[in-house]
């Protein structure tokens, strides 16, 4: 067992702590920043003392082995790799014998502060590419220090190399001879963190940059890697979850006089508590628990919701805005006197539809309560919202339940709200027992945290010469902050007593945009227009929807790069602009003369594209956008003959990106594909329509995933550069769509107001 | 009492003869690495194979395959003897989340087997029943071409697991 034995007060800038462990090796606790938004730092005050709020553990034990602790999740964005490649990197150790695990199994690792963590916002590797490096570093210069300490030599005359420190000392009698990380650890662990620590330079290095690995494709490729669903403990029950189609409906009654005679039915009981409204059945396996639901009756409770479909939701949201433009998110110069005093004008309105994240792994949870503590083990994008969760639906404290992470079957933000956690810990409360809590295909599809549908209204003004002069965009919908503030406020005020959840949420919808951050679900991507206009006004008016919302993969940027880029693309098609002679690519180019960075990558991909020149038999269209900080340009090429038989079909897709400097080239290369993809799948199919208030899709026949056969070719190119990193998550979906529907637009003249693409 | 034959192994369980395939192999035989995802044979992350042909065994129920030959992910290799589909999907680090990925590697096995240098039509027909959210299709491809660019693909590079090709031998 290892054990705390003493903590020492050794600090740099409150980022790094080191301490001994029991066994005779090193621990170093890391403070990540976290999802910047929603937390403050590193450091906590509490009565006036400084907490620590670590949340990933280098360890290095006495057997030579070398552990990385995270309290971040694996979804398949690669996060495992990138944070470790960095520390492998300072560390000098190779990254594949680092022995990865995600934080929260070993309490060990808990602390009793920490603000929320959310692994989301593409922000891993670019809020931690300093820490990280740091830590690594740190820890390699003590484990010098311990060796020439123990050599009696200085440590410039020591190297580190693969775990070992090396004699370099002429003429010493162990010259030559090595120190192993693991003999070190244990001298080293009485030291302090230098307050100095010079990382290395770019010329230098050997892994970032470099290595190309995915650190968990071996458990991937073998069945080996252990999700939610995988989750197993001794005398675990089944239990499948029944809701209403809207997600407000109260329980009328419910009859389960079938289910009782049932094979291998175990109980039948109602709940009704915030994010789990339902009636649950717990069975000795899940197959007897669905086939059981099918005999359940419920009655439900009329909702709100009952009168609002698609129509109503945009009827509304153009209503809101007719009254009033709500925020105004940007303006520069004067909009008014912009289109007044315009030679022409032109308008257009766009609709963005309800989209599903659809995780190949279902929602699912397991949950154990027991007579003093409830364990949990959740594939959740955020363990403490998660904890919040299953506080509201248990009548156990915050610091009695203990949340597992595992891998997570993708995530797209769906794993931010915690809807199925909180299910499990009532089931199983309520039950008595551990259970497994797994939702149908329908019930993910149709119990979703949507990107939520929104509209706009975009002009434009145009002088008589073709010059752009004015954009105005003004738009609607809900935004995902108030659907996850009930579990991110109180997670982030974890002594707060459970009676103080409501005033929390209450206060954290208040304060959002003034103590917590702006919400711009909605309105992000807009309001950063890159294009150098003279006039630029953009408005958001909060209109909600009462559908459940959430972030999903690119979240605003996820909309707002199609609505941006097609009206763009408009404005370069206009007769009066197209005098000016430039086409799409180079309209674009022009007007991101503020923007370097902008036009170096756009440039590329018309380069790669052989922009002008299309793939035989197809058409081109090109899109930029820039979101986490990642500028991504995107040619698309697309297949003439499949359009004129009423089909689209995209050949390839040329990809530049501008992440800064790269941790794994291959890793960004991979989240480019993906991102594409899974844009593609929303550009041809991604819709989720609402009839008296309930979610119409329910599987994969309905509600269609890209597939293979309609895959296109995809090349990646990075810029080279030696800026700070940024996110790669998620930023390759936003440009997609209208790289796809300006091809489009190039060969058909049709013009595209919504999502998903459809041909006229 | 139903017997069921897995990666070479003979089970007699005491299993609601309803049951999909995937469930008792998941929860009985507590073999993880197929994966629920749709419930409906329309994604093929549940993807095993039948007598070497994959099917989706999340609608399959466990009676109709009673005493024939079922071949799971862990019937191909583990990670210290991967089979050369595996090691294809390790060296071109086809996984994101990775969830999908036993049911691809188990169409891309059966394609192999059956079809030892498949062109791009071949691999679009044989995959495009299993849906990779995360979007990894191009690095499947290029995965499933190196395998078949190899020099002439055994059975025993596709399946390392010794009783799953005794077994194989044994028909």
């Amino acid at each position: 067992m290892t054990s705390l034995s003493s903590v020492k007060n050794h600090s740099r800038r409150n980022f790094l702590k080191a301490t001994s462990i029991g066994t005779g090796g090193l621990m170093i606790s890391i403070a990540l920043p976290g999802c910047a938004a929603l937390k403050n730092g590193g450091m906590n005050q509490v009565d006036g003392q400084e907490q620590w709020n670590s949340n990933a553990w280098l360890r290095i034990d006495s057997d030579n082995s070398i552990h990385f602790v995270l309290d971040r999740v694996e979804m398949g964005q690669g996060t495992y790799t990138g944070m470790t490649s960095l520390l492998a990197e300072e560390l000098e150790a190779d990254p594949e014998k680092i022995d990865v695990s995600f934080a929260g199994v070993d309490s060990i690792y808990r602390n009793t502060i920490y603000g929320i963590q959310i692994t989301g916002g593409s922000t891993s590797v670019a809020s931690s590419w300093q820490i990280v490096r740091e830590a690594g570093a740190a820890t390699r210069m003590m484990l010098i220090q311990a060796a020439a300490n123990t050599w009696e030599i200085k440590p410039n005359d020591c190297s580190a190399e693969n775990g070992q420190i090396i004699n370099n000392t002429v003429g010493h009698p162990q010259q030559g001879q090595s120190l192993s990380y693991g003999q070190l650890a244990g001298i080293a662990s009485t030291y302090s963190v230098p307050s100095d620590i010079p990382l290395k330079d770019k010329a230098d290095f050997k892994v970032i940059g470099k290595y190309n690995k995915r650190l968990d494709a071996l458990k991937k490729a073998t069945g080996t890697a252990d999700y939610g669903i995988d989750t197993e403990l001794p005398g675990m029950k089944y239990a499948v979850f029944t809701r209403a189609g809207r997600w407000d409906s109260q329980i009328k009654n419910f009859d389960a006089s079938k289910l009782k005679a049932l094979p291998g039915i175990e109980q039948v009981f109602a709940i009704n508590k915030p994010s789990a409204i339902g009636i649950a059945i717990v069975a000795k396996s899940y197959w007897q628990a669905r086939k059981a639901q099918q005999q359940l009756k419920v009655e439900w409770h009329e909702s709100e919701l009952d009168k609002v479909d698609d129509a109503s939701i945009f009827a509304q949201y153009k209503k809101d805005l007719a009254e009033d433009n709500g925020k105004n998110v940007r303006s520069e110069g004067d909009i008014e006197y912009a289109l007044e005093d315009a030679a022409h004008t032109i308008s257009d309105e766009f609709e963005m539809p309800f989209l599903a994240h659809a995780t190949l792994e279902p929602q699912n949870c397991v949950a154990w309560a027991k007579p003093d503590s409830l364990e949990v083990w959740a594939p959740t994008q955020s363990p403490d919202m998660a904890q919040v969760a299953a506080a509201k639906a248990t009548d156990y404290s915050l610091s009695d339940i203990k949340i597992n992470t595992t891998f997570i079957g993708g995530g797209f933000g769906r794993r931010i709200n915690q809807d199925f956690v909180a299910e499990a810990a009532a089931i199983s409360e309520i039950s008595q027992q551990p259970i497994k809590l797994i939702w149908s295909r329908e019930e993910d599809t149709q119990r979703d945290w949507y990107r939520p549908s929104s509209y706009h209204k975009l002009s434009a003004s145009i002088d008589k010469n073709g010059n752009i002069s004015g954009w105005n965009h003004q738009m609607a919908g809900s935004g995902v902050f108030d659907y996850f503030v009930g579990e991110a406020a109180p997670a982030q005020y974890p002594f707060a007593p459970k009676f103080m959840y409501g005033f929390l949420e209450s206060a954290g919808k208040i304060g959002e945009g003034i103590i917590a951050p702006a919400d711009g679900s909605i309105f992000e991507g807009a309001e950063a227009l890159p294009y150098d206009f003279d006039h630029i006004n953009v408005d958001y008016k909060k209109s909600d929807s009462g559908i459940l919302v959430g972030n999903w993969r690119s979240v605003g940027y996820s909309h707002n790069g199609f609505i941006v880029e097609s009206f763009i693309e408009q404005l370069a098609q206009n007769p009066i602009v197209k005098q000016q002679g430039k086409d799409s690519y180079q309209f674009r180019y022009q007007l991101l003369n503020k923007h370097p960075r902008a036009q170096a990558v756009l440039k590329m991909a018309a380069e790669k594209a052989n922009w002008g020149t299309p793939l035989e038999g197809c058409s081109q269209g090109i899109a930029i956008h820039k979101s986490f900080g990642t500028w991504v340009a995107q040619v698309a090429d697309v297949s003439n003959d499949a359009l004129e038989n009423g089909q689209i079909q995209v050949k390839r897709i040329v990809c530049v990106v501008d992440c800064g400097q790269v941790v794994n080239p291959d890793m960004v290369n991979a989240q480019m594909e993906g991102g594409i993809n899974f844009a593609l799948t929303a550009a041809l199919y991604g819709e989720i329509t609402i009839k008296e208030g309930i979610p119409q899709q329910t599987n994969f026949h309905d509600y269609q995933l890209l597939r293979m056969n309609e895959a296109p070719q995809i090349d990646v190119h990075i810029i080279e550069s030696d800026e700070k990193p940024t996110g790669v998550g998620e930023p390759g979906v936003p440009p997609l769509a209208a790289a796809v529907a300006n091809a489009i637009t190039a060969k058909t003249g049709q013009k595209f107001n919504k999502l998903p693409l459809k041909l006229s | 009492m139903i017997n069921l034959t897995v990666n070479g192994i003979e089970h007699s369980l005491d299993v609601e003869a309803d049951t999909p395939l995937l469930w008792v192999v998941r929860d009985f035989l507590d073999l993880k690495g197929s994966k629920f995802g749709c419930g409906a044979g329309l994604c093929g992350a549940c993807t095993m194979h039948l007598n070497g042909n994959p099917i989706r065994t999340c609608i399959t129920p466990v009676s109709a395959v009673a005493g024939q030959a079922i071949t799971t992910i862990e019937g191909l290799g583990n990670p210290d003897k991967l089979s050369s589909v595996q090691q294809a999907w390790v060296e071109h680090n086809v996984p994101q989340c990775g969830y999908c990925q036993s049911g691809q590697i188990m169409s891309a096995t059966a394609l192999l087997a059956s079809n030892p240098k498949p062109n791009d039509q071949d691999i679009d027909n044989a995959m495009s029943g299993n849906i990779c959210r995360c979007g990894t299709y191009p690095r499947i491809k290029a995965a499933i071409h190196s395998v078949a660019n190899k020099s002439a693909t055994q059975n025993s590079d596709l399946f390392t697991n010794a009783s799953v090709i005794k077994s194989m031998e044994s028909k």
